[in-house]
């Protein structure tokens, strides 16, 4: 786990006294040539409902002031009105183009609360799922930045491929997003058996189509001149802004999570963590389309390893937390009574108050989750990657003009669910 | 006066067609509506042009919009039915699709975006949050956006399949051809 | 350790009880120890903590065994809290990989001080705690709300605070 030697800049850019915001510099406020500009919630190009208050200086942009909230959902007040069962529906919304390590996240604090061991077959499963998931949320991405950036093909072929994820994950969970398939103690239901077909047949088709997409764009000279050398971001300004994933890597410091602090079962998987040092925008684009690449691999292992554990539970055993199989409700009394205990009262979580982290398709995502022994949760908080991320793009955007802005924020890969919550 | 069904001009929805499923509210507008259709050639004519080329504007929220990105997607093409390009601004759009949660925060630009369409406008309520607040029916989330738009055509699912909001705009282009008057008129508000 | 009030362990996670107004010298001990990385800043209301009821089944650690009805599970009763608000700070070494959580516990209206000095991130997180839970930061360079609307009375998360939301009607009725 190094840190980049190399210093892209001298010293610190993080503004300051508000590390977030740009403020006009001193002799430019009240002069003719400043214009403010309201980047407005509703905006073709910024992601989600974004609101950037600029003011620009003839084309550089000299003030930079971020307003979110546009998206604010009340997400931790409702989910301390369920049972945690209840509860796992809500963290999917939260980040909608990485539903699936949401689930997990929330899933693993529960599971960490309760001391609860889950089998094998599900810790694969949850892998290969959330793995599938990173592929769909960096094409989305990738269809997403280049549109804004004028290279609108690559919105076709994206999605293209990311149907095809939806279709495993339809098959797989009976819906495409939001599949709350997660439970406490592993999975809701057994793989079906076509699965591993189609997701081989996925899996050697994924690396020509990210070959594809890099053929379209790497050669670019529009491409290479809007990213490269745009939005500068040091290790040492990362690290300080508290960025994570692919930002982070692209500023050189090699830290994943998945092999930093291995979660489900990563130290079994063999993958790269890529990371370039140059910490701008061509950088980013670049750790996106490498991590698509080491996420189709660790599928294939996936599937290699979930194909031998045919036939085994998928769920843990824990009749207390966990729902019976609906054939026993037809004989067995006692089945019938933890469905419906399960069901209506809800599981107890023991007293106590975890923090989990994933690494998900953005950065470190964490759920802080605070029980009282009952079968509400009393606080669950989510560190949304996105929402620091927003906080670096005053740092990025120094000495910026205003075309970069849009590749800036895109960079950033930012979704606007996560950020207000 | 004539006692054409609303069905007979082509629109397919279930409401429309299983007959006596009330008395409510609907059957009741639907009732008022059939009184009011006579269409010209003229009128109809115009209703089968605005009808095949309603254009949207990019108004996604949240996880909806994703299934409606996937909508202009190659799979799910709705540039076939006409709606050919999103259109950025609102003054060049005629199409509405509110596609995740409208916080409190939202709606004042939210409205701000429709009073900027020209008439005639339409809007489609796409899931269950914008058509009713959905799961989140506490402090932040605006409990369904017919609370400050006319809403059209609600589309639900969480989130709607993109097949789900290709129907919901293709029962909307039956709507306008069949000659029924956008939401704001039949409600009476303000468009 | 400046301003350490006690340390405990649980689920693998270290948790660090600093006094509220010795935070920032805490926080800059830390840092200068390798937790240059902060990752959230959660703020909790323990108001009602323990006084109502609970209900429903205990889970276990491994499993229960169906043939031994009266194996019991995992339970621990709530223990009382010292104050109703706590800020926890939760840190990471990059790139060690060690974690701590760092733990301050607030009154109704005391303020806690911003550690923006010491890790510029805070500066949205805290905006969060105040905008949602209450909490007065002293020191924060532009303490407004960032969530809700700038003239939202109330914070949210707190415990007296209504969900709000609206009665759900079903169309049969009248």
């Amino acid at each position: 786990m190094a840190i980049a030697e190399r210093k892209i800049y001298e010293g610190t850019r993080v503004p300051s006294p508000i590390p977030t915001s740009l403020l006009v510099p001193e002799e430019l406020q009240g002069s003719e040539d400043l214009l403010q500009v309201n980047f407005g919630p509703n905006h073709p190009s910024t992601h989600g409902v974004l609101r950037l208050v600029v003011d620009l200086h003839g084309e550089t942009v000299v003030g930079l002031r971020a307003v979110v909230g546009y998206l604010h959902t009340g997400f931790e007040k409702n989910m301390e009105a369920k049972t945690w069962w209840k509860a796992i529906t809500y963290p999917e919304r939260i980040d909608y183009l990485s539903f699936q390590n949401n689930e997990l996240v929330f899933v693993l604090a529960i599971e960490k609360l309760l001391g609860l061991e889950v089998p094998q077959k599900a810790t694969w499963m949850r892998m290969c799922l959330s793995e599938l998931n990173r592929i769909h949320s960096h094409l989305v991405w990738l269809g997403t930045a280049a549109l804004e950036l004028g290279a609108i093909s690559m919105f076709w072929y994206c999605f293209r491929e990311r149907d095809q994820i939806l279709d495993l994950s339809e098959m797989v969970t009976g819906t495409r997003m939001h599949t709350r398939y997660f439970q406490a103690g592993g999975l809701a239901e057994d793989i079906p058996r076509g699965f591993y077909p189609d997701a081989r047949k996925f899996v050697d088709w994924m690396p020509r189509a990210v070959d594809d997409y890099e053929a379209l764009v790497d050669q670019n000279e529009i491409w290479l001149e809007r990213t490269k050398g745009i939005g500068l971001l040091s290790a040492d300004d990362a690290i300080a802004l508290g960025q994570s994933g692919p930002v982070l890597r692209a500023s050189g410091v090699e830290w994943d999570l998945r092999k930093a602090q291995p979660y489900l079962a990563y130290d079994e998987v063999e993958f790269n963590v890529p990371t370039y040092g140059n910490g701008d925008v061509w950088d980013r684009y670049k750790v996106h389309m490498d991590e698509m690449r080491e996420s189709t691999r660790i599928v294939g292992q996936c599937l290699d390893r979930l194909e031998e554990m045919e036939g085994e539970p998928w769920i843990a055993d824990d009749r207390k937390v966990v729902l019976p199989p609906r054939e026993e409700l037809q004989t067995s009394m006692e089945s019938l009574i933890h469905h419906f205990k399960i069901v209506t009262e809800g599981y107890r979580v023991p007293e106590g108050e975890v923090y989990v982290t994933v690494e998900s398709p953005r950065g470190e995502l964490g759920c802080y989750a605070v029980s009282d022994g009952g079968p509400r949760p009393w606080r669950v908080k989510f560190r949304a990657p996105s929402f620091v991320a927003l906080e670096a793009t005053a740092t990025c955007m120094s000495d910026a003009l205003i075309a970069d802005m849009i590749a800036i924020v895109g960079s950033l890969d930012t979704v606007m669910g996560e950020v207000d919550r | 006066m004539s006692k054409k069904r609303l069905a007979d001009y082509g629109l397919s929805s279930e409401r429309v067609l299983m007959k006596g499923k009330g008395p409510g509210v609907f059957e009741d507008e639907l009732g008022e509506l059939e009184d009011k259709l006579l269409l010209t050639t003229m009128e109809k004519a115009v209703a089968w042009a605005q009808g095949s080329s309603i254009w949207p504007d990019t108004f996604g929220l949240a996880c909806c919009a994703i299934e409606m990105m996937s909508i202009v997607s190659a799979r799910y093409d709705i540039a076939r039915f006409g709606a050919e390009v999103f259109r950025s601004s609102p003054r060049q759009a005629d199409l509405l699709i509110v596609s995740g949660r409208v916080a409190h925060k939202m709606a004042a630009p939210l409205r701000q975006i429709y009073d900027q369409m020209l008439e005639p406008k339409w809007v489609i309520a796409m899931g269950a949050c914008a058509s009713s607040g959905g799961m989140f029916n506490n402090y932040a989330v605006l409990q369904g956006v017919d609370k400050i738009v006319a809403v059209d055509i609600h589309v639900p699912g969480c989130p709607p399949r993109p097949e789900a909001l290709v129907e919901g705009i293709v029962r909307l282009q039956e709507k306008i051809m069949a000659g029924v008057p956008p939401a704001y008129e039949i409600r009476g508000v303000a468009s | 350790m400046p301003g350490f009030v006690e340390s405990r362990e649980e689920h693998g996670e270290k948790t660090v009880v600093i006094e509220p107004a010795r935070l920032v010298e805490a926080c800059e001990h830390l840092r200068g120890d390798g937790f240059n990385f902060l990752s959230d800043v959660s703020a909790v209301d323990y108001l009602g903590w323990g006084e109502r009821g609970v209900a429903g089944y205990i889970g276990t650690a491994g499993g229960r065994d169906l043939n031994r009805p009266g194996s019991q599970g995992l339970e621990r009763l709530p223990g009382p809290k010292p104050k109703r608000f706590a800020m926890n700070y939760h840190l990471l070494a990059i790139p060690d990989g060690r974690r701590a959580r760092v733990q301050v516990w607030l009154d109704e209206d005391e303020p806690v001080p911003s550690v923006v000095p010491v890790w510029p991130t805070a500066d949205w997180h805290e905006r969060e705690a105040y905008d949602l839970m209450g909490i007065r930061i002293e020191g924060h360079p532009n303490l407004t709300r960032i969530l809700l609307e700038d003239d939202w009375e109330g914070h949210p998360l707190r415990k007296d605070y209504p969900i709000g939301g609206e009665p759900v009607r079903f169309s049969g009725e009248e």
